[in-house]
């Protein structure tokens, strides 16, 4: 279970203090499929930083399953992201320098599992994604920005963590394969119980996920 | 795939890039190594050029070079000031005189090549018209009047020490090839003739001859290996002073100084209390001299080390720094999949170290050919200032002692560029230096590199 209270981020800028997060406080059950809306700067971006223990939050709370991630310390936040957090970026954000296959090998290397073990379960990972052998092998420059966003959800799954965090999983994507990314992530998560929380601008999608949040200003102001 | 391997694969990412940094690595790594076997090998001669100086200082009269030149002996008072001269440990004092052929029974052994006839025939004539005007004995005018040019006849050399050892000209003891040593401090009418003198005369261990109408015994016969001593005489100090007439008198001590280091400060006090009277060389000194343009060579090695080593870590660290502002979102993802920043330094420094080692195996090779050729170069462009700036020769004996000197000034130029075990690991161990100072900077860039900036479209 995932409890955020009172959560609040301001940034110091050039213009004076912006206060992204406002008194924040959300419930989301272990399992459950959120997403977040909202308009841009709303605040989406950074909410999902601080539930990944990307950012620290100026004050408040987040309780992951007992544990305020927010008073770890920077070593015990990075094996929090490790083995707890599971990442899928609107830009993929793989490693341009490795194949498909070691950048999920990398993921499992700071998950802490034994080397000769990485590659079977990184293999295995990427062939339940929909990625082929030959495809595995490619660095992601010579992969489609669907087969990458695959690649980068096996890597978000590999230490199977607690929570998935996506952030516009599918922005980067046409409508027809973000919806085969969505419905991947989806089932992925179904059959292993994960948490997952996206933020998205397809209202589509929204619709399909067991709860919608949505930001504005900072401020959660509607919940569904 | 770990920390290691994948530095090493991002070091060969661009390889353009990876190829301009490794080539000018390569490049100062290269001039480090032969900087520094110049160097080695420069100092490693100018220790051997100190330490074969030894500790001794010559005190000649004034004026006095060997047997040329003018000025008055060293007196009995001026030999004690320079023994209770602090540091001086013992003292050698000499007495050299030429003996003629009306002197002595003996005939000399030195042939008169077309140099010594020209000094000889020089020194005769100045010795005539300095007894002439000293009011000369009537036989000696005599001979001047009726031989105008009188042929030049070689002399022998006596000199009388007051340690047999002082002639050697290698500065180990005197080698005697048959007979005993003399008592230096006796005054006894003994001798030890050179050998090519004996050979000359027929003289053996216990044979006679005469010098200043008196008969000399021989107590040894020694061998140098320089002509110009072999063909002389040794004998007591004393017995040479009174055969002479010159009661007390020397033409040369040679002062012992207790240590190296106490060398310049004794040649100080000398100059100070024996004043303008006395000529005061020490062989430190003038290895000192003679090796200036090596040290100066060496600290021109130096400085070319420091600046090579700063502009290869100025090389790696500004390339890392590139490398590391370029892959600022890729440092951010690894951070945000869990990459600990231990780890993420460790790629970047393994990266740096390979396009290092790279640098480092090129540029060794080519400082392992280059430096050679560098150290004689280096050294030959300063020979010339070399040969110039070693010392005069000191007086008295020292006329073979000078000649010791040049050699080793000449020896100077020949200073081969030698690669040590050291010199090699001093390279590699600066090589080392370099890529953690390159290391370093970007490394507090990396940590500094928030994971959150990933979630930051560009
Ligand atoms: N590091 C930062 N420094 C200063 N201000 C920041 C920083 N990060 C976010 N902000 C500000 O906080 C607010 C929320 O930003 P955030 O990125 O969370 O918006 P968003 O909802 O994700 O928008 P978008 O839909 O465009 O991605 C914005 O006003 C933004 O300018
Ligand atoms: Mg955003």
């Amino acid at each position: 279970m995932l409890v955020v209270k009172n959560l609040t981020k301001s940034f110091n800028s050039a213009g004076g203090e912006v206060h992204a997060l406002k008194d924040v406080n959300m419930t989301i059950n272990t399992g459950e499929f959120a997403s977040i809306i909202g308009k841009s700067g709303s605040g989406k971006s950074t909410l999902l930083s601080m539930l990944g223990a990307l950012d620290v939050p100026t004050s408040g709370s987040i309780q992951v399953d007992d544990i305020d991630i927010a008073k770890l310390s920077a070593a015990k936040q990075t094996a929090y992201r490790a083995k707890k957090i599971g990442f899928v970026f609107q830009h993929y954000n793989l490693i341009p320098n490795l194949t498909a296959l070691e950048n999920v090998m990398l993921a499992l290397e700071f998950g802490g599992m034994p080397a000769s073990k990485r590659k079977a379960r990184a293999q295995e990972l990427l062939t339940e994604v929909g990625l082929d052998e030959d495809e595995q092998l490619r660095k992601p420059t010579r992969l489609s920005g669907g087969q990458q966003q695959r690649v980068s959800i096996a890597r978000a799954l590999a230490n199977k963590p607690a929570i998935v965090l996506a952030d516009e999983p599918t922005g980067n994507l046409d409508s027809e394969t973000g919806k085969k990314i969505f419905d991947l992530l989806h089932s992925l998560t179904r059959s292993e119980n994960v948490t997952i929380i996206a933020v998205t601008h397809d209202m589509d999608i929204a619709g399909k996920t067991d709860r919608t949040f949505r930001l504005k200003d900072g401020q959660i102001v509607i919940e569904k | 795939m770990n920390v290691v391997s994948r530095g090493i694969k991002n070091a060969l990412r661009s390889p353009m890039r990876s190829g301009a940094i490794v080539l000018m690595l390569a490049i100062s790594i290269g001039l480090i190594l032969s900087m520094l076997v110049a160097r080695s090998s420069v100092n490693a001669k100018i220790t051997e050029v100190k330490s074969s100086a030894g500790t001794s200082v010559t005190i000649s009269p004034a004026g006095v070079h060997g047997f040329d030149g003018g000025g008055d002996p060293l007196t009995a008072a001026q030999i004690t000031t320079i023994k209770d001269t602090a540091h001086v440990s013992s003292i050698v004092a000499t007495l050299s005189d030429q003996l003629t052929t009306s002197d002595t029974s003996l005939t000399p052994s030195l042939e008169l090549g077309l140099f010594g006839a020209r000094q000889q025939r020089s020194s005769t004539d100045s010795t005539s018209s300095t007894d002439s005007n000293a009011a000369a004995p009537a036989d000696s005018s005599s001979t001047e009047t009726t031989t105008t040019r009188q042929a030049p006849t070689p002399k022998t050399t006596v000199t009388g020490t007051t340690d047999q050892n002082s002639v050697s000209t290698d500065g180990s003891d005197l080698v005697l090839s048959s007979g005993s040593s003399i008592d230096g401090s006796s005054s006894d009418l003994v001798a030890l003739v050179g050998t090519s003198l004996a050979t000359k005369n027929s003289l053996k261990v216990g044979s006679t001859f005469t010098a200043y109408d008196k008969t000399i015994t021989v107590k040894g016969i020694f061998k140098t290996g320089n002509t110009f001593a072999d063909s002389g005489l040794i004998m007591p100090l004393a017995t040479v002073q009174t055969l002479t007439d010159q009661s007390g008198a020397v033409n040369s001590v040679i002062a012992k100084v207790d240590s190296s280091d106490n060398v310049s400060s004794t040649v100080t006090t000398l100059k100070s209390s024996l004043g303008d009277k006395a000529d005061i060389t020490s062989q430190v000194e003038q290895a000192a001299a003679s090796v200036s343009s090596l040290e100066s060579i060496s600290s021109l090695a130096l400085a070319g080390v420091v600046g090579a080593t700063i502009a290869g870590s100025v090389i790696v660290l500004l390339a890392m720094v590139m490398i590391v502002r370029e892959r600022r979102r890729e440092i951010g993802v690894i951070k945000a999949i869990g990459g600990s920043n231990v780890k993420v330094i460790g790629q970047f420094v393994s990266e740096a170290l390979t396009l290092t080692i790279i640098g480092a195996i090129v540029g060794l090779s080519l400082g392992i050919v280059v430096s050679g050729p560098m150290t004689s170069s280096l050294v030959s462009n300063q020979s010339s200032t070399a040969t110039t700036q070693a010392g005069p020769g000191a007086g008295g004996p020292g006329r073979m002692f000078k000649g010791g000197m040049s050699q080793l000034s000449s020896n100077i130029t020949q200073v081969t560029g030698s690669l040590t075990p050291q010199v090699f690991a001093a390279a590699v161990g600066i090589t080392l230096i370099i890529s953690i100072i390159g290391s370093a900077v970007p490394a507090w860039f990396i940590a500094r590199i928030r994971p959150g900036e990933v979630l930051r479209t560009e």
